[in-house]
This record gives C-alpha cells, structure tokens and sequence, in this order.
C-alpha cells in the first residue's frame, strides 16, 4: 500500500545538508509536532462536534484498503488531505495529497473531475496559482456545475490578480452551492473591495451554514479581523471569545493577542504570542511577535526572532516553498532591502494581484525608489479595498516624494480606518501625521 | 535589573529553543510556508453543509389514523448527543420544503415550506444553551430557541401561512438539562389548522444499517457485519401529518390514491454585483432526497452535486442520470467479486420502477399497478412526465404486523410502496440485487445482509413515531440487544417477490448513495490523520 496511505516517517533525508544538528533534533521532536494530533490545532472542545474532514479520511481509508482501485475515493482523500493541511497548518499532508491524486489519475486518466478538482485545490495551497487555474479549468471541462471547481478557479484568479474572472467564479459558486465556502470567498471578495458591510453580512451567514469546528473557526477568525481591521477591538475579541468558546483554534488565539497587543497590555500580548510561535511557528506570527518585542523595548530579543524568521525563509526556500509575497514584506521591515525587491519582482512576474502590487510598491521605497512606487501602490488600491496597511505605504511614498498634502491625506486615512493597523508602523504614520500638520 | 551578561545568556537560549522548534516543525511537517493568513486566506472548499443535507425521507399511511398520511424528513446526521453550545439548529435564510405531485406532472402541487428562525437569549453573556434545568418548551432556562413558520404553497405559486411561530424542540441537552425531554418534544407538536399535526426538532435517527456492508460487499466479505452503525446518532426531524384528501388530486383520495413526496432544502444565496442595495441572492436548492436510496446515486460523480440541484422534473433530460439506471455499475461489480451474473441488456424494469412507480400503464414490464400517479383516475396520462420520487399508494391500508423487507416480503404497505420507518432497505437492498432480478431467486449465500433487521430503539405508536432522541454519547452508549433474524429467507413468503427489478434499483441507489450521505463511522475511530 501507498505510503501516503500507511503511517510513514518524517522524510528527514533531504535536510541533511541544511543543518545537521537542528534536525537531529528535529527528528526527534517532530515525533511530537508533526505526528501530534491535528485536533489539537482546532480541536473542537466538545466531543461531539467531531472534525468531519477526519471522519472522511479515515473512512475513505478504510473503503481503500478494501478497494484499492477506486479512483474517486482516492481522489476525495487527496482533497481531504489539502482541507486537513489548510486547517492544521500542517504541510505535511501536501505530499499525501500529492500521492493520493496522482494515484487517482494513474487510475482514471481522463473523465476524472475530483481529482483534477483536487489537484487545483492543492496547487492553490501551495501557491502555485497558475496550475490551480489550469487544473480547475481542465475540472470544469468534466465537472461543468461543481460548485467545489469554481471554487478553485475563484482562488486562483484572486491571486493571480484577475478580478472579473474571480468575480464571476465566486458568483458560479453561490449561484450553485451557497454554503460556508462560497460565502466566505463572496466575504473576502466584498472586503478586497471596500464593501465592509456586505462582507460582514457574508461571514455571518457563512458562520450559520458553518456545520463543522474548522469552519466555525475560520468565519469567527475572520468577522474579527473584519472588526479589528476597522478599529472595532471590543468586536474583534467578542468574536474571538465566542470562537474559542467551541474551538481551540491557534487562528483565534492569535486574534486575543493581537487585540492585547493593540489595547497596549503588552505582558498578555507578549505571552499570547509566546505560546503561539511555540505552538506553530508561522512566519506572521514570529514576525508580529518581534515586532511586539521591539515596540516593548526588548530589541535584543526582537532581533532573536528576526534572525529566526531569516533563517526559517532560507529553510522554506531551499524546500522549494514559494512565498515571495510575504517574504518580501518581511525583509522589507526587517532585513535585507534589496532582497525584499527581488522577491517582489519575482512574485510580481509571476502574479499581478493587488497584494502582491502593495508589496512590490513597499519594496521599492524602502530601496529609496518612490517615483517608480507609486504607480504600483495605485494598481494595489485600485479595487477599494479599505487596507489601513495599503494607506499607509502610500502615504509613506508620497512623503517621501515631498508630496506633502497626499501623505497627509493617506496616513490620517490609514489610521481612520484601524488605529492599530500595525504595531512597528502606527506610531511612525501618527508621528510623521502630527509633523505634517503642525507644519513641520 | 538583572546583570547584562545573565541577560544574554537567557536570551541565547531562548532564541536557541526557538530556533530549534522552528527547525522541529519544519522537519516534522510543520512547513508554514503557506498558512500566512496576509497573502492567502485559504477558506474552506469542501463543506458537510449538514444543517441543510437531506438525510432520511420517509411516507406512510399513519397505523393509528389511516385517514391520514404521515411524512417523517430528516436532517443534519450523524448527530452525538453532548454537541456542545451551538448543538444542532436549523439553518435561517433556508427553505425546508416538503413536496407533493399527486398528478405525475413532476411539479409540486403543494409544498409544505418550514423557514426557522432563531431567538437567541443568550446574548453575549454566556454560551451556555440552557441556564439550569428546562423542564418544558417555554422554560425560562432555555436560552437558545428556534421557532419556525409553516406554509403551504400551491401549484401557482400562492401560499398560505399554516402556523406562524411554532416552537422547534431543542436539541436534547442531556439528563441533567433536560430531564425528561418526551415531555418537552411532546409540548412541540403543533396541530396544523384544517387537521393534522406537524413536529420539527431532534430525533432519535430512524434510519438502521450496518454502512460498512457495502465496504464488505466489495471485498467479498461479511462476516463482521451485525453493528448498527447509526446507534446513537440523532438527527434533526420534520415530521407531518396531514389528512389524506387534502393531499390527494382534487380532493379526493379515492380515485386518486397515490401521491409522489420529495424534500429538498434551498439556501438564500447572495449577489456580488455592485450597486444594489441588498446583496441578496435567490433561494438556491442545495440538497434534494426522494427515494433514499437513489438519490445521488444513480448520478455518476461528477453530476452529484447536479443532482442536489435538479429539480425532478428535470431527471428524464440528464441522459448521465438516465444511463446510469439502464445500465448499472453495481452488478456488475457485483459480479466480478461474488460471480453472481448481473442481469442482462438495458434495464428498461428499472426506468420504469426509477422514473414512474409501478405500473402497468407506461408498458414497463413489470405486471402490477402499485403506485404511480398514472393510476390516479383522474390524471391525464400526456401531462406525465418521469421523475424520481417517493410514491405512496394511500389506499393501501396499514399492516398491523409490517414485514421488514416491504414489498419484496409481499406486504404492500411497505417500501417502496413510500418507506415505513421499518423497512430495513439495506437487506431488501442486498436481496434484489444479488440476482433476484433475473431469477426471481434470492442467493443463499448473502441472505443475512448486513445482519442489523431493526432500529436499536422501538418507534412509537403515535405521531410522530420516530423515538425520542438519545443523549447518552455514542461511544458510551449502552449496548442494546437489536433482534436479528439474521436471514431475509425467514421473512419472506413463498413467492412473495414482486420482481427483482426492483431490488437491483435499491441496491443501485443503495451503496452510493449510502457512502456519500452516510460516511461511515470507524468502529475504533483513528484519532491519527493517515
């Protein structure tokens, strides 16, 4: 039987070049992170409320061991295996995926819809967007009215920057299927353009239509950025709060902090994040918690977590992993400036989404080149989108560009919208708002 | 302060410790490269959407009122009891329709339309579903309610409120909240004006299988069959009881005995398109159920999902849907591993069983007039049009001592003739399909199915009928003793088969549909992931 069926071991081989002692290491304490149970990510806190994508695996498992040349149970446990990475965090199940689907196709070449549904889905988680398009494409050819392959095709074309095309995947998807996954991406798509109303109103209905413990996670995480992202910090936690009342979800754990960290009780905060980059030590959260140790005045142990993240990027890219996007915002606050630039001009060449154009206009300040920033911070606002962040790069941009009246305008904008939009960056814009208009 | 260089150490080796996590994880699996919630927000894509999944259907004449027709539609399965604040509500901005065709147009001529909403008194200040112990329908302590609308909508289109502000029964909290939750479920039941009664609210779940047959069928083995894989479970319930003449064409049962019942569920969708005021949507069916073992089924994957949305008047246009039910896979199968002949040609006996009820008035082959609507003396047989759904013949009287395996078990009044909450599908299932079809035989060799002949709890002798929901948790709950005859041989009646056509559409619906509705349920649930 395939291994990505069968128990299987930490694939530590291919470190061996990296870092010898650190994995020695790990191979031991992976026994405990990447074999620990994925409920205890989003564990739900009543017994009851058993994670279905589990209950699927386990029973398509079960049905494989039976059969094993049933091409569509191995194609539905190839998609589960992306929906258990997507909530776990856990990246190890890309490669059961992997296995799983092409084991699907090797059976059934063509005519066969779910796999090629689950290959779009696991291209998209991992950022290979383009892939993710041509697989749901070539899924909508066999599956013309699945509402799960407009779904893949809705994500691809909101990284790769294609509006209208996204636009009209996700209306595919509510006009056939309207439940917690179509109302989440109607969700994002209302806020990306500035229709924070209507986005509420989408994940409220999602969070109804939410039947399982990830989901519920996922929408109450999202109606709280929603708030906090408006400066709502009471709403925010009130979300958090009634989330983590039925899900231990690190998603929501992290929202607590953040709210701490905006209300300025800096010892909770710290201590939320502390847990969390030791419970899953994502790239966000360690950069979030160092930029909490720096405003905390522990610089020293803020360059430790600095140093971390560095060394986390260069581990994820000699695996292949491609997150130039997020990468490049990191560097650009915290490391090496003009390798900033070169992530963002390599995601840029891969996708023009409005993301990925804030970025790139970032990146090019910080390299001193304002004039050619502009243009690119225009493209990154051009949707509506109300993004604190977005406001305050262009801001920064036009000040340095002496345009006095535009950086005004767009940093008071930026903190309108969320006080706290960032822990490094809030206090920069409300200071350099003040000199502008005391007129200095 | 403490000294600097006592400082730095601590500092070195916390940043070591991270380091070293960092470098765990990521050998572990934990590669984050693409959870970052600021570049990509990964939302869920293949969603359960339990509150609005048809998961049961089920009509019948009512043995305690045989004027009267019962309908029993259940939703969200495979509820534990103990579910937790939220347990198990009904969906808002939902339809749950229940439909009747009792002239073969395959349009609803009435739809019973249940629309719930939510009275949450539980504010923000606790999660808690009850504050103490309820011990009826309108105790103070209940916090989390939902009342529901009920209305019936004609063939045109007009519509009549029914009941406005019916209470649903809670979902069952427990012993300790709910002491005694008969009489709270009891309280639920509404009498529906012109005669009938109508209960939504949890249920223990009707429905009774071994789900792993199936799995076993394909390996060519059953021997470990016997557990009732749904024991335990409950399920959300909408039953309703309605005279007979008000459902039956022009009033009157008499000529026209037989009417077709389907459920489905629509879903108030949303419109992204900018510039309108509301970003409402049209109400979309999501989820669609007749007979319960064919729908989805006879669908091949890829038009599953299509299949939820059609309408059944729509079923004879889908040449996928149609292929399907004349040329089955499932014998077949069948056949490779138990070498038991499938039966030959196209399967026109099951298009006329699949797409008309049992008749001799559409030139199927199977003799006998049961219970399509073109038996109705008053339907106009050019205004027919195929469709799946659940046919009940309501002149057919209530058997005091229902066989278990319905039709094939030579009683009239059973499945699929409707379906009585005592019709053991599955083992009519296994029957029909292992060769009854052609022989009229049934096969030694898989007479006991799947070994489980009755619900683990006794249905009641009134309405609502379905038993009170469980609350103990599954894993604890105690094992009751099911009677198992354990062969379908027993039951059955020299010559009492009607046909095996019939069986090989069950099974057909039987297994796929079972799988996709039904996941079955790890006899030791794996807590690992592989």
């Amino acid at each position: 039987m395939e291994s990505f069926l069968e128990p299987d071991q930490p694939d530590v081989v291919r470190w061996w070049p990296l870092a010898a002692l650190v994995l020695g290491f790990a191979a031991v304490l992976s026994v405990f992170t990447g074999y620990s149970e994925p409920e205890s990510v989003a564990a739900s806190r009543y017994p009851g409320q058993q994670n279905r994508v589990l209950q699927s695996v386990s029973s398509l498992q079960g049905k494989l061991h039976q059969r094993p040349t049933d091409a569509p149970a191995w194609a539905q446990l190839g998609s589960s295996y992306v929906e258990l990475a997507r909530i776990t965090a856990d990246a190890s199940y890309y490669g059961k995926a992997q296995g799983a689907l092409d084991k699907s196709l090797s059976l059934r070449p063509g005519d066969n819809g779910p796999a090629m549904l689950g290959m779009g889905a696991l291209a998209n988680a991992r950022h290979d967007f383009a892939a993710a398009r041509d697989w749901g494409l070539k899924a909508l050819t066999v599956q013309p009215r699945s509402a799960e392959v407009y779904g893949v095709l809705a994500d691809a074309y909101t990284q790769l920057g294609d509006d209208l095309a996204a636009m009209n995947a996700v209306q595919a998807m509510l006009d056939l299927k309207p439940n917690v996954a179509s109302f989440t991406r109607a969700s994002y798509y209302f806020e990306t353009h500035g229709r924070a109303d209507d986005a509420r109103m989408a994940l409220e209905r999602a969070l109804t239509a939410a039947g399982a413990p990830d989901e519920i996670a996922f929408c109450r995480y999202h109606l709280g950025e929603l708030a906090f992202n408006s400066g709502d910090l009471d709403g925010a936690e009130r979300h958090h709060t009634q989330g983590l009342a039925l899900v231990a979800d690190q998603t929501l754990l992290h929202g607590k902090a953040k709210v701490a960290a905006a209300r300025g009780e800096t010892d909770k905060a710290l201590t939320g994040y502390q847990n969390l980059v030791t419970r899953a030590p994502l790239p966000q959260y360690i950069q979030e918690y160092g930029e909490l140790l720096a405003a905390a005045g522990r610089s020293g142990d803020a360059a430790a977590q600095f140093e971390i993240l560095a060394q986390q990027q260069k581990l994820m890219q000699a695996q292949g992993a491609t997150d130039d996007l997020s990468t490049s915002l990191a560097l650009a606050d915290h490391g090496d400036k003009a390798e900033a630039l070169r992530r963002a001009e390599s995601e840029w060449g891969r996708r023009q989404n409005v993301l990925v154009a804030d970025a790139l206009a970032w990146a090019l300040h910080v390299n001193g080149r304002d004039a050619e920033a502009l243009p690119y911070m225009t493209k990154a606002m051009a949707l509506g989108w109300d993004n604190a962040l977005f406001a305050y790069h262009r801001g920064m941009i036009h000040l340095s560009l002496g345009q006095r009246a535009e950086a005004e305008q767009y940093l008071a904008k930026a903190l309108s919208t969320n006080p706290n939009f960032s822990i490094t960056h809030a206090p920069v814009a409300r200071g350099h708002l003040q000199a502008l208009r005391s007129g200095r | 302060m403490p000294q600097p260089h006592t400082v730095r150490v601590l500092r070195r080796s916390r940043a070591t410790a991270a380091l070293l996590a960092v470098g765990a994880a990521l050998a572990g699996g934990l590669v984050p490269g693409s959870a970052t919630a600021s570049s990509h927000r990964e939302a869920p894509l293949i969603a359960a959407d339990p509150t609005v999944d048809n998961t049961d259907l089920y009509a019948f004449v009512s043995p305690d009122k045989p004027d009267t027709v019962t309908i029993v539609a259940n939703y969200f399965g495979l509820q534990e009891p103990n579910g937790g604040p939220n347990f198990y509500p009904w969906a808002e901005n939902a339809h749950y329709d229940i439909n009747i065709d009792n002239d073969g147009d395959a349009k609803p001529d009435l739809t019973y339309r249940y629309t719930f909403a939510t009275d949450d008194r539980r504010k923000n200040a606790t999660f808690l579903y009850n504050n103490g112990p309820v011990t009826s329908i309108n105790d103070e302590n209940l916090l989390f309610r939902q009342n529901y609308k009920l209305e019936l909508i004609d063939q045109r289109g007009g519509s009549k409120v029914l009941l406005r502000n019916a209470r649903s029964a809670p979902s069952n909290a427990g012993a300790a909240s709910m002491p005694d939750f008969r009489v709270i479920r009891d309280q639920a039941i509404a009498k529906v004006p012109g005669g009938g009664l109508s209960y939504a609210g949890p249920a223990e779940d009707a429905f009774f299988a071994d789900l792993r047959v199936f799995d076993l069928l394909y390996g060519g083995n059953l021997t470990e069959v016997g557990q009732d894989t749904l024991r335990g479970f409950n399920v959300n319930t909408i039953a309703l009881q309605i005279p007979t003449h008000m459902l039956a064409l022009k009033g009157d049962a008499k000529r026209n005995p037989v009417i077709g019942v389907w459920a489905d569920t629509e879903r108030q969708s949303i419109k992204l398109s900018p510039g309108q005021a509301k970003a409402d949507g049209p109400f979309v069916q999501v989820s669609r159920l007749g007979n319960p073992l064919v729908n989805e089924v006879v669908a091949p994957a890829g038009l599953k999902d299509a299949f939820n949305g059609l309408t059944p008047d729509q079923d004879g246009k889908v040449k996928a849907l149609v292929d399907r039910v004349t040329d089955p896979e499932l014998p077949k199968l069948i056949e490779q591993i138990h070498k038991i002949q499938a039966p030959a040609g196209a399967r026109a006996d099951l298009v006329e069983i699949f797409l008309t009820g049992i008749t001799t008035k559409a030139g199927g082959p199977i003799k006998a007039d049961l219970n399509s609507q073109l038996n109705n003396a008053d339907v106009m047989a050019h205004m027919f049009v195929p469709s799946e759904m659940l046919r009940l013949n309501t002149a057919i009287p209530p058997n005091a001592q229902p066989n278990r395996l319905g039709l094939l078990g030579g009683d009239q009044q059973g499945f699929p003739n409707g379906r009585r909450l005592t019709d053991d599908v599955v083992d009519i299932a296994i029957q029909a399909m292992e060769g009854a079809a052609q022989s009229g035989a049934l096969v030694q060799a898989l007479a006991t199915g799947d070994k489980v002949d009755a619900n683990d709890v006794a249905f009641e002798h009134k309405f609502p009928y379905v038993a009170v929901p469980g609350n103990a948790s599954v894993n604890s709950a105690v094992s009751t003793k099911v009677e198992t005859k354990s062969s379908v041989l027993g039951d059955l009646p020299a010559g009492a088969l009607i046909g095996g056509a019939l069986g090989a559409l069950v099974l057909l619906g039987g297994t796929v549909y079972l799988w996709r509705k039904r996941p079955s349920k790890a006899r030791h649930r794996s807590t690992r992931p592989w």
